[in-house]
């Protein structure tokens, strides 16, 4: 015998232990720090068989077409069936994976798509805000337009939001021409010539008119160098900015 | 002399101590991992992420119908603008009811560009000649917009069009904001003169419209 008496019974006592953290820490490891905010990579199966690839991808349908309140509004909302009906009530409108879309036409009933990014509910995200400062939708939902199904491409975590709002530079990609993001007179606005990477306009505070007014252009003056959304509204790491 | 043992009391409260945290860490990372999943994962604990609100894309037991997103109430009136007022059929009546007040400037072309460019460029194309991709597609071909036929039309039934639509072409009244639907007007102007046409426009500046009155 190796061990002694006493011994013995630590590792008894040791292995039933052992196999209770087997148990709890495991899953509170993986459960704990996996929940439908961070879900990176959900990419949940929809009523209907919907592609961006094919969509904007391939049909180069700018993702403004379909997203439209993203410039005027915190949601950017999936379509509505009557948005799908605008080319399918010509092209191939017989077609099987069409039928849903159809129904939902004619008996004016929503087609619950599933939805793949969620928030909080006690943290608010404002895409219109994003929009207007000519951020393109990849820095944050990575390239769509090549995607088959959606997922998600990044942890929705505060972490990332914050990261981007310390230093934009690194994770911003200027706005392309497949998003529609309106980039005023010149539409190389967003990007530093030199550089090529985004740089950030000055924009004007959340409550500014909307673009249907037009007495104000859209940002003017351009600071290069000073990257962040300091200046504006409440600032990107007040509390209250994200959890009003 | 005692043989000492590698495996004493401490090495094995080493281990059982470490145990627990390897497997913690360990389910942190694999957490990390983004596996392709269909399901949404399960939440022991989810704090107050899912909270009694309609979120855009959810259905809510609140409504029969289980739209979140809802019609608006009888008699409502756009905060912007005007409900545009004319059916299809009713082109005629656009030239008198509607005028073509924006001032065209690099600003607006700018903007009637990019508006082109996201809700018209899939069928019209982007020159407008009318082949755009959906149109390769299978969709029913736009005649051209850089034509005499097309430069010959006047601004305000160019704006009935996009806010009615036209026989196939649907409606873009719900898309485009008033002054946005003004701005690609301005736009198609442009790229008709560009193709050497002359347009008809039979815009009023809001100078003059603004002297009648009051
Ligand atoms: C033809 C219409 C159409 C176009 C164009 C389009 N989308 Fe979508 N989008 C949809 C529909 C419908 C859904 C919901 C179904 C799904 O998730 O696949 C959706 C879902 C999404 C989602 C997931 C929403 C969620 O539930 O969290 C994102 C992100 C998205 N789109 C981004 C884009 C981007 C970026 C582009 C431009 C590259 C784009 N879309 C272009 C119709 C479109
Ligand atoms: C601007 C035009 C346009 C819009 C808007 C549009 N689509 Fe399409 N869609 C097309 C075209 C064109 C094709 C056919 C491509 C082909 O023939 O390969 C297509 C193909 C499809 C297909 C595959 C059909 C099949 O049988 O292969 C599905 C499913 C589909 N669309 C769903 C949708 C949904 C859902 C929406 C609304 C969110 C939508 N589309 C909006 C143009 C459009
Ligand atoms: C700064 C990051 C960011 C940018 C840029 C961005 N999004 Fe989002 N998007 C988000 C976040 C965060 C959510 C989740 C919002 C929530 O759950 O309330 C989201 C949600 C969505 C949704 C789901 C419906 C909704 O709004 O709740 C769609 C669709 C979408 N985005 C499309 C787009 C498109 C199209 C663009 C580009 C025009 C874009 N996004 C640009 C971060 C971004
Ligand atoms: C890719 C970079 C990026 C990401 C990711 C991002 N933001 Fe932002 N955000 C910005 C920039 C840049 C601005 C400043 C915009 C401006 O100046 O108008 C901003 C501004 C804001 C503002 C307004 C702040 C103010 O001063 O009033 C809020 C609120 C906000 N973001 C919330 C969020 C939330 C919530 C998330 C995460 C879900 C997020 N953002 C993720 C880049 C980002
Ligand atoms: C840029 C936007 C933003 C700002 C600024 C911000 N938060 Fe957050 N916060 C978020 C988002 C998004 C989440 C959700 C993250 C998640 O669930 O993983 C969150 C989550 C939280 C949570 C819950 C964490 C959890 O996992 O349960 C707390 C607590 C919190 N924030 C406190 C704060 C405090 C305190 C401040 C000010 C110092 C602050 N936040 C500023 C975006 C922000
Ligand atoms: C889904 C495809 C589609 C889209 C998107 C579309 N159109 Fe059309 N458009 C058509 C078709 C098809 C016709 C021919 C209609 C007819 O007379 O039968 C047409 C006709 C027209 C005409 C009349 C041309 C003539 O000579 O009679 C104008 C002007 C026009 N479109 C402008 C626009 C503008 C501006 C937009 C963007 C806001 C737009 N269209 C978006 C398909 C489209």
């Amino acid at each position: 015998m190796y061990f002694s008496k006493k011994l013995e019974n630590q590792i008894k006592l040791g292995g039933l232990l052992v196999a209770a953290a087997v148990g709890c820490l495991f899953l509170t490891g993986y459960f704990g720090f996996n929940n439908r905010v961070a879900d990176k990579g959900y990419r949940p199966e929809q009523p209907v068989p919907f592609s961006h690839k094919l969509h904007a991808g391939e049909l180069e349908i700018s993702c403004m077409y379909c997203h439209t309140g993203v410039e005027q509004s915190s949601h950017s909302p999936v379509p509505s069936t009557s948005t799908c009906m605008n080319c399918h009530s010509v092209v191939k409108s017989d077609s099987p994976k069409i039928k849903l879309v159809k129904e939902s036409y004619e008996n004016n009933t929503p087609i619950e798509w599933k939805r793949i990014h969620y928030l909080p509910g006690y943290a608010h995200f404002n895409h219109s805000r994003h929009i207007r400062a000519m951020i393109d939708c990849a820095s944050c939902h990575g390239q769509v337009e090549t995607m088959g199904v959606v997922h998600q491409e990044n942890r929705l975590s505060m972490g990332w939001c914050l990261d981007c709002h310390r230093n934009p530079e690194q994770y911003i990609v200027p706005a392309r021409p497949i998003s529609g993001i309106f980039t005023g007179v010149d539409p190389m606005n967003a990007v530093n010539k030199e550089t090529g990477k985004y740089k950030l306009a000055v924009s004007k505070p959340i409550t500014s008119p909307q673009f249907g007014q037009y007495e104000t252009e859209i940002p003017k003056t351009i600071v290069e160098g000073i990257p962040t959304p300091k200046h504006a509204g409440f600032g990107p790491e007040n509390c209250s900015a994200c959890h009003h | 002399m005692e043989k000492k043992s590698i495996i004493n009391g401490k090495t094995i409260f080493g281990i059982i101590l470490a145990i627990p945290v390897v497997l913690f860490v360990a389910g942190v990372l694999s957490a990390q991992i983004p596996w392709f999943s269909e399901k949404p994962p399960l939440e022991f604990n989810s704090d107050m992420d899912n909270q009694f609100k309609a979120k855009t894309q959810q259905g809510t037991s609140f409504f029969a119908d289980r739209a979140t997103s809802r019609p608006p109430v009888e008699g409502t009136v756009p905060r912007e603008g005007s409900k545009y007022k004319l059916q299809m059929n009713e082109v005629a009546s656009a030239d008198s009811l509607y005028k073509n007040t924006l001032v065209k400037n690099d600003f607006v072309l700018a903007r009637g560009k990019n508006r082109f460019n996201t809700f018209c460029l899939p069928c019209h194309g982007a020159d407008g000649k009318g082949q755009g991709k959906v149109v390769q597609k299978g969709f029913a071909p736009p005649p051209s917009l850089v034509v005499q036929k097309a430069s010959d039309y006047t601004d305000s039934k160019i704006f009935h069009i996009i806010s009615a639509g036209q026989g196939v072409m649907p409606k873009y009244a719900d898309k485009l904001s008033e002054v946005d639907r003004w701005a690609v007007v301005h736009y198609i102007r442009s790229i008709q003169e560009k193709n050497g046409l002359k347009p008809n426009s039979n815009q009023q500046l809001a100078l003059s419209t603004s002297t009648k009155g009051e």
